[in-house]
C-alpha cells in the first residue's frame, strides 16, 4: 500500500512521538496527495487543515528523497502557499519552521507579501526557499519579473488558504490567473501536472469553489470534508427597554451599556461591527462609558497602519487585552486562544459570515464558541432568530465566483508583458481554462488586446498611445517607466483610491478613502484608528494632520461597508415575520418584538408568505412607495430601478430611490402612479432582460462599480510612492473617466463590465426572476398608513440613495427653482 | 438655447456650449479647454478615448462659423500639459482661422515654450483688460480695482435640490460680485461645486438651454 511509503512511516512516527493522533480528515488529504490528486480539504478551523496540506507535501517530499530528504539544501521553491491575509502568513510560516526543525529537514520557509524588506526579496531572488507564502497580490508580482519561469522550475504544489474568502472576490480570480500561468509552466515544460489543493470552510457552493479552483475542465479533483463539527451558540442580546429601542440607525452604541457584563465577564473579548466608522465609534463610546478599560481596549481594522495592527494581533495572542473592537480585518486567521467572547454589532447578514466570526471563539477543538448578538435597531432582531434556525439547519450560503473581470484580465496581461511578453495564443488557451474567463470570446479577447496596445478604437492618425508593443503574436512592454508603474500598480488591486494618513511632524497613522477627504475642509477634525485628527492639507497622495482637540469630530464612512443580505437569509426571514405572525413563535427575539409588530400591524400590516406589502405614505418630503420583498439589497436594488423605470413610462416622474435588505422605496414630489389595478402588471417577468438594461443605465450604481474597474484596469494614474512630485496633469477621476468613455467610447468592454457588476451577476438575475415569479403567485397588499411605519422607518432614514427621471433636464429645473423662490 | 446677459452695461451671451459671446467687442470667451489631454493620458499608457479634443474643437469651429467672433479670449488652461500631437492638430485646425485673433491668458496648465505659442499664432499675456473688463486665470475673491473680472479655473458646477429628495448637479456660468467664472469648455474636465450667495447670477447649462437659476 501507498500509504505505508518512507514518508508517511516519519510523519506518523513524529505524531505519534507527540502523542497525537491524525484525524481521518488528515490521513485522506495525505492519500490523495500522495496519489497526485488535486482538490479542497474543508473542515472547521481550530482542527489542523493547514497539516492536512503541509504535511502531505512534506510526505511527498520524503517519498521521493527517501534516503537524503533531511539532507537535501537549496532544493528550489517547491510548495507555494497562497494566503489572502498579510498577517496570517508569519504564524504560519513559524510552525511551519517548527515542524520542519523537528523533522531536521533542511527546507527553508521564507514569505513574500507586500510588507516583506526588500532585503529579504534579493535574497529570495538568490536562492528562493523551498516553501513560499504569499498573498495573491505578490504572487502577480514574481509573474512580473523578468525570467519568472525559473523561480517556479521545481514546483511541485500550490495550496490557497481560506479559498472561500477569495473565491468571490477579484482576489481570488487573480489566483485562478497566477495558477493557470503556473500550470501552462508545468506543461510547456513536460513536467508532471501542477498539485493544486484549496482550504475552505464550508460554504454552500463547495462543488463550484472545487471547478474555480481547478479550472472547469479539471478530471482528478476531490473534496475532503470532515464530519467534525463546532459547537456554537447565538445569544441575542435582548434591548432592556423595547418600547423605546429605535426602529432604525447602524451604530447600536445603545446597546453598549448591555455589552459592558460580557465584557467584564470574558477574559478577552472581540467586539465585531460591519464596518471601519462603527468600529471607530464603538472604540471611543466604550472608552467613555468605561474608562477602565484604556489601555486593555484596542481598535483593528483594514485602514489602520499595519505595525499597529500586528502589535494588536500579538497582544491578543498574549492575552493582555480585555476587548479589541474590530471588522472583517480579524474575521480569519490563526486562532487568540485568550478570546473566550465574540460580540457581533449589528446583523453579520450571512450564516457563513456569522459562523466564521463565532469560530474566532473558543478556538480549540471541542470548545464551545460563544457569540452574541446585539441588534443596531429593533427589527434585525429577526434576523438574529433567522440566523440561529439558519445555523441549526445548516443552510449556509453560496459564495458566487467572479465572471469575465476584465479589467483583472488587463491587469494580467500587462504583468506578463512587463516581464517576458506573451504569447497571445497561448495566453488565451489558458486564459480559457479557467473558471472565471471560461466564456471569454475571440471578438473580447481582441479587444483586450487592442487596448493594451493601440488603446482602443484609435482612428486617429496622429494617436500616440504608448502601452504594449507587438511583434505577431508576441506582446512585450518596452517602457520602463511604464513597467515600474505597473509593478507599483498591482498592490492596489484591492483598495479603492485610498490616501495614506500622516502627521506633520511625521508618524504614520493608515489609509482612508479619498472621497472622504475631498469633503472635508481644512480645519475639520475627523477620527480615524481612535484617534482625533485635524485635517491640514494633502500633498503628494497623502493627508497630512496633526492632533486636534475638537470635541465633535467627523467618522468617515467608507464604501463597502454595507453587506447585502444572502438569498438564504431573506428565506429565512420571510419564514420568521409568517412565525411571528402565527403568534405560536418561542424564539425570544420575536417574542421581544411583539409590540412592534402589533403596532405595523394596527398602521399598516404584516406580510404573510403569500403576499407583497407595499405601503404608499404621503408626508412633508413627498410621495413615498415602500415595498418589501424580504429579498436582500442586491436584489432590491435591482427591482427599485425597475419598478421605477416601469412607473416613470406612465408619466414623466422623477424617483429618489433607497433600500436595505427587507425593501425598497421610491419617492416622488408627485403621487405615484401605482394602483391596485396595475401593480401585477408591473412587477411581471415580462420583457425583464431588455428593461433591466434599460432601467440600470440610467442610474448612478455602476458609475460606483466603475471606480474599481478603473483602478484595477490602471486607468487611474495612482503617483509613485516615495515619490515627491505627484504627476498632476496625469489624474482624474474615476467618475469623470467613466462620462468619457459613456460619451466617446460607449462599447468599452470596461463600461459593460461595470454594468454587469451593478446588475447583471448571474445570481442577481436569476434571483431576481424567482423573485419576480413569486410575487406572481403572491396577493398584493396596498395599505396607506397614516404615519410611518416600523417597516418602513430603516429605508426611510438610509442616505445612500439612486435616482431615475423620466422629466425633461429643464422641466426638473424649472421646477425646483419654482420651489426654491 | 443661448441666454443674453446683459451686465455691466455689455451684452454677454451665455452658450450652452459652454462658452460666452462678448456682443460688443465680438469675441468668444472661453476657458479650461485642456486641449490635448487624452493625448497626454494616452501617450502614458492609460487608454481613454482619443478624439476628445477633435470634438471639442469641433464645437468651437461650429461656435466661430455662427457668431463670426474677430477674436477669442481663452481665460486660460487652453492646453493641458506639454506638446504632443494633438497641439499640432491643432496647428492645422488653426490655420482655417488665421484672420481670427487667439488671446490666452495664461493658466495654471499652459507650461509650454513661448514659441510654440508663437507658432500656433496664439498671443499669451499674463492677464488682459478690454473695455475695463479683466480677465485672469484664477478668480479673485476681492475687490482688484477693475469694473469686472472674467476667470476661470474651478470648472463651476452648482447644486439644485428640491422636494422628495431630489438633487441635480449641473454646470454653470456663475457671477459673483467682482469675478465672473466660466465653465470649463473642454469635454475631459471634472467640475467643483460652488456654493453661491442667494443674490448672486447663476445660469446652469442643461443639455441644450442655459436656465437662470438665481
Amino acid at each position: 500500500m501507498q500509504q505505508q511509503s518512507r514518508g508517511w512511516e516519519v510523519i506518523t512516527g513524529w505524531l505519534a512521538d507527540k502523542e497525537l493522533k491524525p484525524f481521518r480528515f488528515q490521513e485522506d488529504a495525505w492519500k490523495a496527495y500522495q496519489q497526485g490528486h488535486s482538490g479542497i480539504v474543508n473542515a472547521p478551523t481550530g482542527f489542523g487543515k493547514t497539516f492536512s496540506l503541509f504535511l502531505g507535501a512534506l510526505i511527498a517530499w520524503i517519498d521521493a528523497h527517501p534516503k537524503d530528504y533531511q539532507r537535501k539544501q537549496k532544493n528550489g521553491l517547491q510548495l507555494l502557499w497562497v494566503t489572502p491575509l498579510r498577517a496570517l502568513a508569519k504564524d504560519l510560516g513559524r510552525a511551519m519552521e517548527e515542524v520542519i526543525l523537528e523533522l531536521g529537514i533542511s527546507w527553508q520557509v521564507g514569505i513574500r507579501s507586500g510588507d516583506t524588506p526588500l532585503a529579504a526579496r534579493a535574497a529570495q531572488k538568490k536562492q528562493m526557499p523551498e516553501v513560499l507564502i504569499i498573498t495573491p497580490e505578490s504572487l502577480h508580482l514574481l509573474l512580473a519579473q523578468k525570467e519568472y519561469p525559473q523561480v517556479f522550475k521545481h514546483l511541485q504544489a500550490v495550496v490557497v488558504d481560506e479559498w472561500h474568502e477569495l473565491i468571490g472576490s477579484k482576489r481570488g480570480v487573480m489566483v485562478e490567473l497566477a495558477l493557470s500561468r503556473l500550470r501552462g509552466l508545468l506543461t510547456q515544460e513536460g513536467r508532471p501536472p501542477l498539485k493544486t489543493w484549496g482550504i475552505s470552510a464550508t460554504i454552500g457552493n463547495l462543488d463550484e469553489a472545487l471547478e474555480v479552483l481547478l479550472g472547469p475542465y479539471h478530471s482528478n479533483g476531490i473534496i475532503i470534508r470532515t464530519n467534525l463539527k463546532k459547537n456554537i451558540q447565538l445569544q441575542s442580546v435582548i434591548p432592556h427597554e423595547m418600547e423605546n429601542y429605535p426602529w432604525a440607525g447602524h451604530l447600536g452604541t445603545k446597546m453598549l451599556p448591555q455589552a459592558l457584563p460580557i465584557i467584564e465577564d470574558s477574559q478577552t473579548t472581540l467586539i465585531f461591527t460591519n464596518t471601519r466608522s462603527q468600529s471607530e465609534i464603538w472604540y471611543q463610546s466604550l472608552l467613555r462609558e468605561e474608562p477602565m478599560l484604556a489601555g486593555a481596549l484596542a481598535l483593528h481594522h483594514g485602514s489602520i497602519d499595519m505595525e499597529l495592527r500586528i502589535w494588536v494581533e500579538e497582544a491578543l495572542h498574549n492575552g493582555i487585552l480585555k476587548a479589541v473592537v474590530c471588522t472583517a480585518s480579524l474575521d480569519l486567521g490563526v486562532d487568540f486562544r485568550p478570546v473566550n467572547s465574540v460580540i457581533q454589532v449589528g446583523s453579520p447578514k450571512g450564516v457563513a459570515r456569522l459562523l466564521q466570526r463565532a469560530g474566532r471563539s473558543g478556538h480549540q477543538p471541542g470548545a464551545v464558541s460563544k457569540i452574541f448578538f446585539l441588534p443596531t435597531h429593533a427589527l434585525e432582531l429577526v434576523e438574529a432568530a433567522a440566523l440561529k434556525t439558519a445555523m441549526e439547519e445548516e443552510v449556509i450560503e453560496s459564495r458566487m465566483p467572479v465572471l469575465l473581470a476584465y479589467d483583472v484580465l488587463l491587469q494580467y496581461l500587462m504583468t506578463l508583458a512587463v516581464s517576458d511578453g506573451f504569447h497571445a495564443p497561448q495566453i488565451f488557451e489558458e486564459v480559457r481554462q479557467t473558471y472565471c474567463y471560461q466564456h471569454l470570446t475571440e471578438e473580447e479577447w481582441k479587444w483586450i488586446l487592442s487596448f493594451l496596445t493601440t488603446g482602443g478604437d484609435a482612428l486617429a492618425v496622429y494617436d500616440e498611445f504608448k502601452k504594449l508593443e507587438r511583434q505577431g503574436d508576441y506582446y512585450y512592454c518596452k517602457s520602463r517607466m511604464l513597467a515600474m508603474r505597473h509593478r507599483l500598480h498591482i498592490g492596489t488591486i484591492v483598495s479603492d483610491a485610498m490616501l495614506k494618513v500622516k502627521f506633520m511632524s511625521g508618524g504614520y497613522i493608515g489609509v482612508i478613502e479619498e472621497g472622504f477627504i475631498s469633503r472635508l475642509q481644512p480645519g475639520d477634525s475627523f477620527t480615524l484608528a481612535g484617534r482625533n485628527l485635524e485635517f491640514v492639507l494633502i500633498k503628494d497622495m497623502t493627508v497630512l494632520v496633526r492632533k486636534s482637540n475638537a470635541k465633535r469630530t467627523i467618522v468617515p464612512s467608507y464604501q463597502g461597508g454595507r453587506i447585502p443580505l444572502s438569498a438564504n437569509l431573506g428565506r429565512m426571514l420571510r419564514r420568521k415575520f409568517n412565525e411571528a405572525l402565527s403568534r405560536k413563535t418561542k424564539d425570544p427575539e420575536l417574542l421581544a418584538l411583539q409590540p412592534l409588530f402589533r403596532l405595523q400591524e394596527e398602521l399598516s400590516h404584516i406580510p404573510k408568505d403569500d403576499e407583497l406589502l407595499i405601503e404608499k405614505i404621503d408626508t412633508k418630503d413627498g410621495y413615498h412607495l415602500f415595498v418589501y420583498p424580504f429579498e436582500g439589497r442586491l436584489v432590491h436594488q435591482v427591482m427599485a430601478a425597475l419598478l421605477a423605470y416601469r412607473l416613470s413610462r406612465i408619466q414623466p416622474i422623477t424617483f429618489s430611490i433607497a433600500m436595505n435588505d427587507y425593501g425598497f422605496e421610491l419617492l416622488s414630489d408627485q403621487p405615484v402612479p401605482l394602483t391596485t389595478e396595475n401593480a401585477k402588471t408591473l412587477f411581471s417577468a415580462d420583457n425583464l432582460l431588455t428593461e433591466l438594461q434599460t432601467s440600470v443605465n440610467a442610474t448612478e450604481t455602476a458609475r460606483r462599480k466603475f471606480r474599481d474597474i478603473a483602478v484595477i484596469a490602471g486607468l487611474i494614474f495612482q503617483g509613485y510612492p516615495g515619490k515627491h512630485k505627484a504627476n498632476r496633469h496625469l489624474q482624474s477621476s474615476s467618475s469623470l473617466l467613466f462620462n468619457v468613455f459613456s460619451d466617446y467610447d460607449p462599447q468599452n468592454l470596461l463600461l459593460k463590465q461595470a454594468f454587469n457588476e451593478a446588475f447583471f451577476y448571474e445570481m442577481e438575475e436569476v434571483r431576481l426572476r424567482e423573485t419576480l415569479e413569486r410575487i406572481a403567485r403572491s396577493s398584493i397588499v396596498i395599505t396607506h398608513p397614516q404615519k410611518l411605519t416600523p417597516f418602513c422607518f430603516p429605508i426611510k432614514v438610509d442616505s445612500l440613495r439612486d435616482t431615475m427621471t423620466s422629466e425633461k433636464l429643464e422641466d426638473r429645473i424649472r421646477k425646483l427653482i419654482a420651489v426654491n423662490s | 438655447m443661448s441666454e443674453v446677459f446683459y451686465f455691466q452695461e455689455q451684452h454677454w451671451h451665455l452658450l450652452p456650449d459652454r462658452a460666452i459671446f462678448w456682443e460688443e467687442e465680438r469675441a468668444l470667451i472661453l476657458s479650461d479647454l485642456h486641449l490635448g489631454k487624452a493625448t497626454h493620458f494616452r501617450k502614458a499608457g492609460i487608454a481613454v478615448p482619443a478624439g476628445i479634443t477633435s470634438e471639442d474643437l469641433f464645437r468651437l469651429q461650429q461656435l466661430i462659423t455662427r457668431y463670426m467672433p474677430v477674436r477669442i479670449i481663452i481665460v486660460g488652461d487652453m492646453f493641458h500639459s506639454r506638446e504632443n500631437n494633438e497641439v499640432q492638430y491643432f496647428r492645422i485646425w488653426r490655420n482655417q482661422f488665421s484672420h481670427i485673433s487667439f488671446d490666452l491668458v495664461k493658466g495654471n496648465h499652459d507650461i509650454m515654450p513661448e514659441e510654440v505659442y508663437g507658432q500656433l499664432q496664439i498671443s499669451t499675456w499674463p492677464s488682459l483688460t478690454i473695455r475695463g473688463i479683466h480677465f485672469i486665470h484664477e478668480p479673485c475673491e476681492e475687490h482688484n480695482g477693475y469694473q469686472y473680472t472674467f476667470s476661470g479655473h474651478l470648472h463651476p458646477a452648482v447644486i439644485m435640490a428640491g422636494p422628495a429628495r431630489q438633487r441635480l448637479r449641473l454646470p454653470c456660468f456663475y457671477f459673483g460680485l467682482h469675478c465672473g467664472i466660466l465653465p470649463a469648455f473642454g469635454h475631459f474636465t471634472g467640475s467643483a461645486t460652488l456654493d453661491p450667495s442667494p443674490d448672486e447670477p447663476v445660469f446652469v447649462i442643461a443639455g441644450k438651454s442655459i436656465i437662470r437659476t438665481q
